[in-house]
């Protein structure tokens, strides 16, 4: 599942919890679709972070010398 | 007006050399006297000559007149013309006869003094204004591949630019045309030193650069032709010709100015330090980037999460809140329930089974 579309739909649950209407049983279910939802992103999230820190520093340790 | 004698062959009348060269000299001589300006080219004088000749020249298109005038009286102006001097002459058209040669025989010759300069300046600035020519401001290009520098030998103007030039942007390419910066011959050797440049092709811009002078020492660079030749010239110009009050023409030809020739140098290249600098900056706001966008993300996810908490049913339990459960399903009303109906309950923490012991509506 990608990112955006985790995003998209955490966002979607949690309306649907805030507009009130779905019954309790209901309720747990997408509150823990909500949850499930929430950790893949932020583990992407995490991951993306690492990768960039991660390119980063090898960009540093290539970085060319400073003309004189 | 006196006869000329003609022979006549039946019905034609034929003129000899003598007689026709007498008749248009007697035509001639019946012209008025007048002052005529040109430039004086090829001055020829010489002890055993009765007369002095030269050519006046007409410095917009070259145009030749011969002249000459008695060495007497010549001499006796002490004027020391020099080659290419602009002057006015007083004077006469004239025959030679005895070689049917066409002349302008000077009583008077006067020196292009400053005044007629000024007031030559002021009619020749109006009329290349009313053409247009003072209007051109081309862009100067960011990176010229090569840049012609139109100077004089030696100059200190050059050595300014140069140094300004390489100090500011060491791969700059400058390619050099040393010419006559003043005198009669400057105005059409810069001329040619420009068309010379242009002829490369990857020359992109050109600078004409020439320390402060005299009025006099910069007029060429109010020369009519010299003025049309950068007004036209194929890449832009940059005129850095010293002044302090007269703005030489070419400076309002030129696409752009520049009061010194270091002046100069920093419009025509960029300033290497500047850019290596904004090229840290640019790649610093690269490396960045991507943090930001991940930043951003989890802001709006940890948002959604918050909302999330907020609404979860275990929050609500935790409250003091009880889920009643029949059969599985959620009870919402006394009325699906009865006395002796075994009923499951959720706490916030646990929960217990429980049978009914009375109903209320």
């Amino acid at each position: 599942m990608k990112f955006e579309e985790a995003q998209r739909e955490l966002e979607r649950i949690v309306q649907q919890l805030e507009s009130g209407q779905a019954d309790l049983d209901d309720a747990i279910g997408l509150w823990e679709r909500g949850e499930e939802l929430y950790r893949v992103c932020a583990e992407k999230l995490d991951s993306a972070q690492g990768k960039i820190e991660e390119l980063g520093r090898r960009v540093e340790a290539v970085r060319p010398a400073e003309p004189a | 007006m006196a006869k000329v004698e003609a022979a006549q062959y039946g019905d034609r009348k034929v003129y000899s050399v003598s007689a026709f060269n007498r008749g248009v000299a007697d035509w001639l001589s019946r012209l008025p006297t007048v002052w005529v300006e040109g430039e004086v080219t090829e001055l020829r004088r010489q002890e055993r000559w009765a007369s002095v000749f030269f050519t006046l020249k007409d410095p917009a298109d070259g145009a030749c007149l011969s002249a000459s005038m008695p060495r007497t009286q010549f001499d006796a102006l002490r004027l020391d013309l020099a080659d290419g001097e602009r002057v006015h002459v007083y004077g006469r058209p004239e025959l030679f006869e005895a070689r049917g040669d066409f002349r302008f025989r000077a009583l008077s010759i006067e020196r292009f003094g400053l005044g007629d300069h000024l007031a030559a300046l002021e009619r020749l600035k109006r009329k290349l204004a009313t053409e247009g020519l003072f209007e051109r401001r081309r862009p100067l290009p960011r990176f010229p591949r090569r840049i012609g520098l139109v100077t004089g030998n030696d100059a200190a103007a050059k050595r300014d630019f140069l140094t300004a030039a390489t100090t500011r942007f060491p791969p700059a390419r400058i390619v050099t045309a040393e010419t006559y910066v003043q005198g009669p011959r400057a105005a059409q050797a810069i001329v040619e030193a420009i068309g010379g440049l242009c002829e490369l092709d990857d020359v992109d811009v050109i600078v004409l650069a020439r320390g402060g002078g005299s009025f006099e020492d910069l007029l060429p660079f109010s020369d009519e032709r010299l003025v049309r030749a950068v007004a036209s010239c194929r890449v832009p110009i940059v005129s850095a010709v010293g002044h302090e009050q007269d703005t030489p023409l070419t400076d309002l030809a030129a696409d752009h100015r520049a009061s010194t020739p270091s002046l100069a140098a920093r419009l025509v290249v960029p300033d290497a330090d500047e850019l290596r600098e904004r090229l840290e900056q640019t790649r610093e706001r690269l490396r960045r980037a991507p943090l930001l966008t991940v930043e951003r993300k989890r802001a709006r996810l940890e948002a959604a999460h918050g909302r999330l908490r907020a609404l979860s049913p275990s929050a609500t339990l935790e409250r003091g809140y009880a889920v009643v459960r029949h059969g599985g399903r959620i009870v919402r009303g006394s009325g699906e329930i009865e006395r002796g109906t075994r009923v499951d309950v959720e706490l916030g923490r646990g929960g217990f089974g429980a049978t009914v012991e009375e109903t209320r509506e």
